[in-house]
């Protein structure tokens, strides 16, 4: 579920000077920080009468949970193939268009600024709305199965595909760029010939992170009616078949966390290589 | 004979790429067969999709706005508050996770083996796991988030921890300074602006969540949209998503400013 593809958090390395500054200030957001925690603690008006009662029946129905039952397993897994082909599907076709759309909003190859701005906003803004909402959206206009999934995805791919990939392709060296222009090659061959071959790298490991985070958001898109094996597990929880829940779940934390370990171990080998 | 083994290696090189794509456009095409996907599907699904966004769904209703102000601030109070005890709880684990830090390896590994089982269920599916025993409401949404953000955070934690000079805390340990006194004193400055930006990470994923959990029954706005789905009420819908947007931007707009500031 965690997309860790997005983050650069040590992108600023702290310097000497600014350090009391910085002690400062992470004092005071720390202050400020604590202060909202128990507002919003307060504002949440949390039942915690129900928390102990709410452990112990967990308790139980974690017990009814095991043995986990599996007789059921064709089924599932025919729910859990389609949301794997669900994933692939709205992953690439996330990849194509996200693709294209990149070239016109990387800054330093963008042909028009009007353009590449329209573009950016755009993708922040599919960005911001979360898949599952997007999949509501779409289930509602095209009906159940599994294409408001693919859709859905594919929305939430190409919105963040298309800021991954500019960033990718602007941190291509603007010398070879201004090298291509000044032999007078045209746009196209700027980009195939100069920019392409240096990003494609880069490229490929966030289409990697990027089928992680759908592979997980496709579990889920069954929980609101978009197919899949989320489905299955809200099936089996409303009908009080814990073991098969159990089963079910046991089934999408495998598909989620092989997943990690194939991209991790990829993610390791582009550092060696890099 | 130089030419000649570069020609090659570049030659293995573009037969793996072409492999590579073949593969993956073997695995599109089953998938789309398995799913009946056709591009004319893709096109007329866009089509309503868009037909649907622009025509049932505007104008959002304004007039519902007073409405959602309490779901809405309960998303960001829930995010925020799992975000807290998550960043707490994960902070303690992860000492105990991280090769580095860690007192003994077996504690090492059952700490991330159970870190991973948190973050690789998806938080829809604890909400859908915790709802039977806790019932509707928004202690069911806070406690999901709050699992699925310790184990994100002690594997982020941990990682970070790793990655700290060690020469400080050799250091330190050739004074004679104790186990705790080597966490605080030389593990916990390096560690600090690591475990902030994670932390406010974390903060963005959870307002993200939060707005979904509401579908399953964790309160917040995911349950106005979801309810409002299905009572066609789509103009109060749109209202609900674009809080969601504007809660998700603002959230990240803040994020960033803190993090330039902090980091």
């Amino acid at each position: 579920m965690v997309n860790l593809s997005k983050v650069n958090i040590r992108g600023a390395k702290p310097n000497r000077a600014s350090k009391s500054k910085n002690n400062r200030s992470l004092k005071m957001y720390g202050v400020i920080g604590g202060l909202f925690f128990i507002f919003s603690l307060i504002q949440l008006q949390l039942d915690y009468s129900r928390l102990l009662p709410g452990i112990l029946k967990f308790g139980k129905t974690a017990l009814l949970m095991f043995p986990p039952d599996a007789s059921e397993w064709t089924h599932v897994l025919l729910a859990a193939v389609e949301s794997v082909q669900v994933a692939i599907l709205g992953t690439v076709l996330g990849i194509i268009l996200a693709f294209f759309l990149a070239f016109l909003a990387a800054d330093n190859i963008a042909p028009n600024r009007v353009i590449s701005w329209l573009i950016r906003s755009l993708a922040s803004l599919l960005r911001a709305i979360p898949t599952l909402i997007w999949a509501l959206i779409f289930i509602v206009a095209v009906g159940m199965g599994p294409l408001p999934g693919v859709l859905a995805i594919t929305v939430g791919a190409v919105g963040s595909l298309i800021k991954v990939f500019a960033q990718s392709l602007e941190e291509v060296d603007e010398g070879v760029i201004e090298a291509l222009r000044s032999t007078g090659a045209s746009w196209l061959q700027i980009v195939l010939q100069g920019v392409l071959p240096v990003a494609l790298s880069a490229l490929f490991a966030w289409c990697v992170m990027r089928f992680e985070g759908d592979l997980a958001e496709s579990t889920i898109l069954g929980a609101v009616g978009a197919g899949g094996i989320g489905y299955e597990l809200s099936h089996a929880m409303r009908s009080y078949q814990f073991d098969q829940a159990l089963f079910v779940g046991f089934v999408i934390f495998m598909m989620v966390f092989s997943v990690e370990l194939v991209s991790n171990r990829l993610k390791l080998k582009m550092r060696k290589r890099a | 004979m130089k030419g000649e083994q570069l020609q090659r290696v570049r030659r293995t090189k573009r037969n793996q790429l072409l492999l590579f794509l073949i593969i993956l456009a073997v695995l599109t095409i089953w998938s789309a067969v398995g799913t009946d996907f056709t591009p004319g599907a893709l096109w007329g699904g866009i089509g309503d999709g868009a037909r649907f966004l622009f025509v049932d769904l505007m104008p959002p209703n304004v007039s519902e706005f007073p409405g959602l102000i309490q779901p809405a601030l309960d998303t960001i109070y829930m995010s925020f508050v799992a975000m807290v005890i998550g960043s707490v709880i994960a902070g303690l684990l992860s000492i105990f996770a991280a090769a580095t830090t860690s007192p003994h390896p077996a504690l090492q590994i059952g700490l991330r083996a159970f870190s991973a089982m948190f973050r690789n269920i998806p938080v829809i599916i604890w909400t859908i796991l915790l709802v039977a025993s806790f019932g509707l409401g928004k202690l069911v949404g806070t406690l999901s988030l709050l699992i699925v953000s310790i184990g994100m955070l002690v594997r982020c934690y941990a990682e970070s921890l790793e990655e700290i000079d060690m020469g400080q805390i050799e250091a330190l340990r050739s004074t004679g300074a104790s186990y705790w006194q080597i966490i605080t004193q030389a593990v916990l400055p390096q560690f600090m602006p690591s475990l902030v930006g994670w932390s406010l990470y974390n903060l963005e994923i959870n307002v993200r969540a939060s707005t979904i959990v509401g579908m399953v029954g964790g309160g917040g706005l995911g349950f106005t949209i979801q309810s409002g789905m299905k009572l066609f009420q789509y103009k109060e819908v749109s209202m609900a998503v674009l809080l969601v947007l504007c809660i998700v931007l603002v959230t990240e707009f803040m994020t960033n400013r803190i993090r330039e500031r902090i980091i």
